[in-house]
């Protein structure tokens, strides 16, 4: 189980991290690492904790023990926002767009603690030039896009923060086969242009493709962690996650 | 007659407001905003009256215009704090409790606020001097509409200007429509969540202290004025579609007129004694037939 580190400093460090629904214990002890300009997959069944991974990151779940540093300061119980404003931004499961709002309108929600406009405005050409798409659909309400192109416009709200590490949950999901592949190639140009992506995933074979190390979870805990490579060729991943005989 | 439906109607509006905001970012009815209502206005009489600024009917027009806004402000200000340290010391802590405790500790609430007015203001009926003169704008067929009642559209129409304005263009105002459409994802934008609620229950209790200096104008207050005036601007916000803005100042006017045509004198209406039967069996109605209100889009929950 050696990893290979990034070439980068460690950007992000979870140690034995433990996170509650109520009384249900949904992490028990993650310990995970994400250096500077990587691609980090967590990849696992339902329930196996990826989600609840992300959202102890960012805020919404604070964990009960362990703790989770960014850039060397201790993020473990502060609030969402002010995660945001350090520099962690996210497109959630299920995209969670609003739903009244344009798509301009959701794409400035991202830029939310920003004040500098020209870079706001740079970053708007930015989006639309990965998602041309957006483009044409930015006075069209966030309930009323196609699933792809909610999808589209919940990773470029989160691109609007302009973050150090972005975290994206699920982009694949109930996506059709082209816009899969679309969305990971974007995924692949975002990273190209400098940004640190952690990213959750049930489509396995699709993240070890994107990502250089992977993390494999098992009901709440790590269960196998290397080279995304290596994994792929993992021959107990093969069998769980990849569905090869 | 539609024209004194619009001046109860106005006051009506901004208590529903208070409503359809803290009810459109926390799905909660806040029983506690009649009595905000109540003791803003109770408190105004007491910025008005004798103690602070003293002003008659006597008073020089200055005195009145400046009293006057002074009051309004202070009213405001003093609703605005006492509306959102309701939602700090009673709901902030119920955030993830199931809502049956939150609406229950909402009445709760509406209890203890109507206790505290009563205790510092006694069961006795609190008003101001004429301060507006009851003159007639106009005269239409015996049909009189006075300065007084048309003072009360004159303040309230800037102020729903104002904060239209404030919750579409402004940051604040977008960080409150983001909460109200989807509080996690808000959170995970950069928003403060417990700052924007705190700030949408100041906002309710500005416009509750706003309501009640106007209705000052016309009607007495006491400890319990909030509690039938709450329940009726609560059917004005359910009537226009709950959480919608639009629709609490249209389901306002509609109750305003309604209860202006029903008590006015020149047709066989039923009369005084039946208007909170005719807005009750309104609220019952809706509920009934169209839990979404006028304005209001049909969730999966179906209210």
């Amino acid at each position: 189980m050696s990893t290979t580190a990034g070439n980068g400093q460690v950007i992000l460090k979870l140690d034995g991290v433990h996170t509650f629904y109520g009384t249900i214990e949904a992490l028990k002890g993650i310990t995970l690492e994400v250096h500077e300009g990587e691609v980090v997959t967590l990849i696992g069944a339902n329930g196996a904790g990826k989600s609840t991974t992300l959202r102890s990151i960012n805020g919404l779940n604070t964990p009960r023990e362990g703790s989770i540093v960014f850039q060397g300061k201790n993020i473990t119980r502060r609030p969402p926002h002010e995660i945001v404003q350090m520099g962690i931004s996210q497109s959630p499961e299920g995209r969670r767009l609003f739903p009244h709002m344009t798509v301009l309108e959701n794409l400035e929600m991202g830029a939310f603690q920003r004040k500098d406009r020209s870079g706001i405005r740079e970053d708007l050409d930015r989006v639309y030039g990965l998602f041309p798409r957006l483009a044409e659909r930015k006075g069209q309400r966030g309930g009323t896009l196609s699933g792809g192109e909610q999808q589209m416009c919940a990773i470029g709200r989160a691109l609007m923060a302009r973050p150090k590490l972005l975290m994206l949950d699920e982009p694949s999901m109930g996506l059709a086969p082209i816009f899969v592949e679309k969305i990971f190639e974007i995924i692949g140009e975002i990273n190209s242009q400098g940004t640190t992506i952690l990213l959750v995933e049930q489509n396995a074979l699709m993240a070890l493709d994107a990502a250089q190390r992977g993390y494999v979870l098992e009901t709440g805990k790590v269960a196998l962690t290397d080279d995304a490579k290596r994994l792929r060729e993992n021959e107990q991943v093969r069998k769980t996650y990849l569905g090869e005989e | 007659m539609a024209l004194i439906g619009l001046t109860t109607g106005a006051v009506y509006a901004l208590v529903a407001l208070g409503y359809t905001l803290v009810y459109g970012i926390l799905q909660l009815i806040n029983f506690a905003h009649g009595d905000v209502f109540a003791l803003s206005g109770l408190f105004a009489t007491t910025m008005i009256g004798g103690a602070v600024f003293g002003l008659t009917d006597t008073s020089t027009t200055l005195g009145v215009v400046g009293g006057l806004t002074a009051t309004f402000v202070i009213a405001a200000v003093f609703g605005a704090a006492v509306n959102s340290s309701i939602e700090f010391v009673a709901y902030r802590r119920l955030r993830s409790a199931p809502r049956l405790a939150v609406l229950i500790t909402a009445v709760g609430m509406s209890f203890i606020v109507q206790n505290i007015s009563l205790a510092i203001y006694d069961v006795n009926a609190r008003s101001i001097p004429p301060l507006i003169s009851g003159h007639t704008v106009f005269n239409i067929s015996g049909v009189v509409y006075t300065w007084d009642a048309f003072f009360v559209v004159l303040v309230t129409a800037p102020v729903l200007v104002l904060l239209t304005w404030l919750v579409k263009s402004t940051r604040q105002g977008k960080a409150m429509r983001a909460t109200s459409q989807d509080p996690e994802a808000a959170a995970i934008m950069g928003i403060n969540v417990n700052r924007t609620i705190s700030f949408t229950f100041a906002l309710a209790g500005a416009l509750a202290g706003i309501g009640a200096t106007l209705y000052l104008v016309e009607f007495n207050i006491r400890y319990d004025t909030g509690f039938t005036l709450g329940l009726i601007a609560f059917t004005a916000a359910v009537l226009g579609g709950i959480g919608n803005l639009t629709g609490a100042v249209l389901g306002a006017i509609l109750i305003g007129m309604i209860q202006a045509f029903n008590e006015g004198l020149s047709w066989n209406a039923p009369g005084t004694a039946w208007t909170k039967s005719i807005v009750f069996g309104i609220l019952i109605a809706i509920l009934v037939f169209r839990p979404e209100g006028l304005l209001g889009e049909r969730t999966p929950e179906g209210a």
